[in-house]
């Protein structure tokens, strides 16, 4: 079967590259002399982990090229981790860094229950024993009008969903966060109804573009990024690819998630990056991408409307937004 | 007395320092870059927080002076004022510069769509007849009832400060339920203030 191509961020989308190359220099001399082993991650440092040796290892050899085309804009690796939403550590932009490490990644294992063949408890090594990694450089827009570009480590969600044998009732996905107050301090007061929730349709699960994550920029995924394992969904604004993931769930009935329960005239379960919807409060036309000036025009879809437009044929996505 | 002025002038001079501080601070931080990803939103937001717990210090200063009776609070009131409007203008000028790059039609779009930046620009231009009107001069030609009662426009302009960010915020009130608390706080004082001073 041919490998999934997902769409190339065209070179329009041009910032200098020469932080990233000089970067990457830097991290591949660092994994050949096996400095890895002696100071675990050069991005962010992170103590030594059951899952993370072997991870680590899997990066350095099965991501033999970045296959990115000329004058390609990756937002830089510090903006990626230093400027974030990740509410269990605090509402503010800096606390996922500064708070991160209380986070416990290790033992860190899955729930997959529901409507599947095979559910049960899996420790994360056993996840990713077998399935092949890639790099996948994908927009990121939040919902709150900014983006990034990021070169992102991980496997289609599919692929764990197929292994699992999903059940003819198996709707839609949810997925749920890490509830650990003791360690997150953002979970000891009541912004979100904790643990944070969220869902999607079985089809857009089961879409190539949907991205389970376990890295970042070739490394380990920072905790700050949602460590161990996170969602990725590209056209979708932010809030939906939920971090640190516990619990998989495939369900027929379509459950309440975090922030539609909070507010759901302001969010959406779609969430459908949508320049044409606003957000009550704020326009969604533009955005701003981190580490630029200036604004760009918000893209449809986030960009990837000729791979997901169909999911969607025949919805009002002024309702459902 | 000589030593009573002394302590009012050191009092005036320290006000001056902890207002003009943070701009040291920022510029500070902006040097060394120490803003984080976005800068120009952190300039947005600081000179906003600033702004706005200015303003509300200037509301105190009169309950702060009716509760312990020294006369130095009144003496700063009228700067603590004009570096709340200073530091409120920073904040707009910061918003379309650093913001929005000077983009003019969506700055003029923005002003007349989003209800949050139109209560800012609301607050900050009830300011600007209280900021005209603070030198003595002005105050004396004025006559001070009528001066007292112009300036009775910084509870309506505060108060739609805190609604301005009450509106923008997302999910976290802590900040803007405190600062809320605190103009009600100041509101409730005055007016009790007043009636009592009325029997």
């Amino acid at each position: 079967m041919a490998r999934y191509r997902y769409p190339r961020i065209p070179e329009s989308e041009v910032t200098p590259r020469e932080l990233f190359e000089s970067r990457r220099r830097l991290l591949r001399g660092g994994l050949a002399l096996g400095a890895a082993a002696v100071a675990p991650g050069l991005l962010w440092s992170r103590e030594a982990q059951a899952w993370q040796g072997l991870l680590e290892e899997r990066l350095a050899v099965e991501l033999p090229s970045r296959e990115l085309a000329d004058g390609e804009s990756l937002t830089s690796p510090r903006d990626i981790t230093t400027y974030n939403n990740f509410y269990e550590f605090g509402t503010g932009k800096r606390d996922p860094e500064v708070y991160g490490h209380r986070l416990v990644t290790d033992p860190w294992s899955l729930a997959i229950e529901g409507e599947v063949e095979k559910a049960g408890s899996f420790a994360l090594e056993d996840v990713l024993a077998g399935q092949a990694l890639e790099e996948r450089i994908y927009r990121h827009r939040c919902v709150e009008a900014w983006s990034k570009v990021i070169p992102w480590v991980g496997f289609p969600l599919a692929d764990l969903l197929k292994r699992h044998g999903p059940t003819s009732r198996a709707k839609y996905v949810v997925f749920e966060s890490i509830h650990d107050p003791d360690n997150l301090r953002g979970q000891r007061r009541s912004i979100i109804d904790w643990p944070y929730r969220e869902a999607l349709r079985i089809d857009e699960a089961m879409h190539p573009l949907t991205l389970l994550a376990v890295g970042l920029y070739g490394e380990v995924m920072p905790n700050q990024s949602g460590a161990p394992i996170r969602l990725v969904v590209p056209w979708k604004y932010g809030f939906k690819s939920i971090k640190s993931i516990v619990r998989i769930a495939l369900v027929e009935e379509r459950p309440t998630t975090s922030w539609h329960a909070r507010n759901p005239e302001e969010y959406g379960f779609y969430a459908n990056v949508n320049p044409g919807v606003d957000h009550p409060r704020w326009s969604q036309a533009r955005e701003r991408r981190i580490g630029e000036s200036g604004r760009r025009e918000t893209l449809m879809f986030n960009g990837y409307a000729d791979e997901v437009a169909h999911l969607y044929a025949g919805m009002d996505l002024d309702r459902h937004y | 007395m000589r030593s009573r002025l002394g302590l009012i002038s050191a009092f005036r001079w320290l006000v001056l320092a902890g207002c003009s501080a943070p701009a040291l601070w920022l510029a500070w931080q902006w040097f060394f870059g120490d803003l984080g990803a976005v800068p120009g939103e952190a300039v947005v937001h600081f000179t906003g927080m600033t702004g706005l717990t200015l303003l509300l210090v200037t509301i105190a200063v009169s309950p702060a002076y009716r509760v312990t009776g020294w006369v130095g609070f009144m003496a700063a009131r009228r700067q603590i004022g004009l570096w709340a409007f200073f530091w409120l203008v920073a904040h707009m000028l910061a918003w379309m510069g650093l913001d929005q790059y000077w983009d003019w039609p969506w700055i003029r779009r923005e002003m007349i769509e989003l209800p949050y930046i139109r209560y800012g620009v609301a607050a900050l231009l009830l300011l600007v007849p209280l900021a005209i009107t603070s030198f003595r001069r002005v105050q004396q030609a004025m006559g001070y009832r009528a001066w007292h009662w112009l300036h009775r426009l910084i509870y309506v302009s505060a108060a739609l400060g805190v609604t301005h960010l009450w509106v923008l915020t997302r999910a976290d009130y802590l900040v803007p339920s405190i600062l809320a608390a605190v103009l009600a706080g100041l509101t409730v004082f005055r007016l009790v203030d007043a009636m009592r001073h009325r029997q």
